[in-house]
């Protein structure tokens, strides 16, 4: 019956179940955001930044070549950090009770193309532990790599510092907030079509057009919007215009058949 | 008890036509009048039949607020009970029910002395009467015809109420027998697939159905003041 995908009467549909898709929008930004706030943990991120550089064996000889093979080693790095190796020996130090595995997820290691600098991140639901685990590696990093690569190329050169009033990277309740408006509206969207396709019953005069061939020869408002004086204030609007018309076949009851024209 | 004269009771509050002839309700009653009008072939409709797929979709309250409209426009109107079922005519308009069209219909009493006067100047009334045990076969009985060819020397134009299609044979002997049968819709309540069965039923019935009339029809607030400024 509906075989063409109407895009007027699809709008329409829209608008007519604007409050539901609006609900929906704002239950999932609540949703959201009551998450993002109350139930989900706060989460701290620490970073700390290791220089890569080898300090040559006389200044003056300090060349290209030197810095492209820091360069290279830098890849290596970023492996050996998150290694084992390394991890196990903080997990001892600091008397962590957690596994390799799970402290390598929390640990972030980057470094920009070219650059001798390699960040180290950590995230941590205690911006304090955050900080520690932070630099505990990269000291631990720092003496490791003399033994296992037996070069003395890496300093620490700006360690994690705990700041006064840390603030959390995760959640970010804005986000959240966004993808639920976002999945609120679709979710919104898609139960009005749904609901719109479950309506089977006749509800335009297109319908009456398409389904009958038939000719509508008139429409007649729901009589419920007339007379009842206890009406709830929805149908104020129609209710004052009743009684203007009620006060104008007062004033015209003189003249018989006061409608009839048309 | 014959001829005798509505009550002096406030009628009822579904006969709009009648309480508030000024309001939009009343004017889209006077444009289905219209339609129908324009609608005619040869202008030589003189019975209507009002009826719908299933209950309670508003037939009652649009014929009689029709036959008010009619009547108002100078046309010597009977509205009709047609519904010996569950009538509804002699509450709408505080009659009592004891004689009307079923008592005809057997061959008791006179179309004269049965009607009754609806206190609206050009309309008449027939209720029901007496619930009988076979509606079906009295309508389809040659004593209908003769009374609907009564009807037609008296009134300008006769307007049946009628049960709905889909439940009963009633109203399909009775569009069979009018000149004109109009189909009652309540919108949004009345499903699509009913519609069109009815539709069909009258199609078989060989009915002439002059339109739809969609009832219940809640009109869009802009909608609503445009069809205002319209008249």
């Amino acid at each position: 019956m509906e075989s063409t995908f109407n895009m007027k009467e699809f709008f329409k549909n829209m608008k007519k179940r604007l409050p539901l898709i609006i609900a929906m929008t704002v239950a999932f930004v609540a949703l959201a955001a009551a998450v993002s706030y109350l139930w989900m943990k706060p989460v701290y991120e620490a970073s700390t930044q290791i220089l890569v550089n080898k300090a040559p064996a006389n200044a003056q000889e300090f060349s290209m070549q030197d810095i492209d093979t820091n360069l290279q080693l830098i890849s290596t790095y970023n492996v050996i950090i998150k290694s084992p190796a390394i991890l196990t020996e903080v997990i001892n130090e600091l008397g962590l009770n957690e596994t390799v595995q799970s402290l390598n997820e929390r640990i972030e290691v980057s470094s920009i193309e070219d650059s001798q600098v390699v960040t180290l991140e950590v995230e941590d639901e205690s911006m304090q532990q955050a900080v520690l685990i932070a630099n505990t590696t990269a000291k631990v990093f720092e003496q490791e790599i003399r033994n296992l690569m037996r070069v003395d190329n890496v300093s620490i050169l700006a360690p994690a510092m705990m700041t006064a009033s840390p603030e959390p990277v995760k959640p970010d309740p804005l986000f959240n907030m966004a993808v639920g408006a976002i999945i609120g509206f679709m979710l919104g969207t898609g139960l009005a079509i749904v609901l719109d396709q479950l309506n089977t019953t006749v509800r335009t005069e297109e319908d009456i057009d398409e389904l009958l061939g038939l000719q509508v020869l008139g429409i007649v408002s729901p009589v419920g919007d007339l007379g009842k004086t206890d009406k709830s204030s929805k149908h104020t609007d129609r209710m004052e215009l009743d009684e203007n018309v009620e006060s104008d076949s007062v004033k015209t009851a003189a003249r018989p058949k006061v409608g009839s024209t048309y | 008890m014959l001829n005798q004269t509505a009550s002096k009771r406030p009628l009822a509050r579904k006969l709009v036509a009648r309480i508030k002839p000024n309001s939009v309700i009343s004017e889209q009653y006077r444009t289905i009048r219209t339609t129908i009008n324009f609608s005619l072939p040869g202008n030589e409709m003189k019975t209507l039949l009002f009826t719908s797929a299933s209950k309670e979709e508003g037939k009652s309250t649009t014929s009689a607020n029709m036959a008010i409209v009619f009547a108002e426009s100078g046309k010597k109107v009977l509205l009709v009970d047609a519904d010996m079922r569950k009538p509804t005519l002699h509450h709408t308009f505080h009659l009592n029910n004891h004689m009307g069209l079923s008592n005809l219909l057997i061959g008791k009493g006179e179309l004269e002395q049965s009607v009754r006067d609806s206190g609206i100047q050009g309309l008449e009334l027939l209720t029901s009467g007496q619930i009988p045990h076979n509606p079906a076969e009295l309508l389809d009985s040659p004593m209908l015809d003769r009374l609907i060819e009564k009807m037609k020397e008296r009134y300008d134009l006769i307007i049946f109420d009628s049960p709905p299609i889909l439940s009963v044979s009633d109203s399909k002997i009775m569009a069979n027998k009018c000149d004109g049968t109009v189909l009652v819709v309540n919108t949004g309540k009345t499903e699509k697939q009913s519609a069109i069965k009815a539709r069909d039923s009258l199609t078989t019935s060989k009915a002439y159905i002059v339109g739809v009339v969609m009832n219940n029809y809640k009109l869009s607030k802009d909608h609503y003041y445009s069809y205002e400024y319209n008249y």
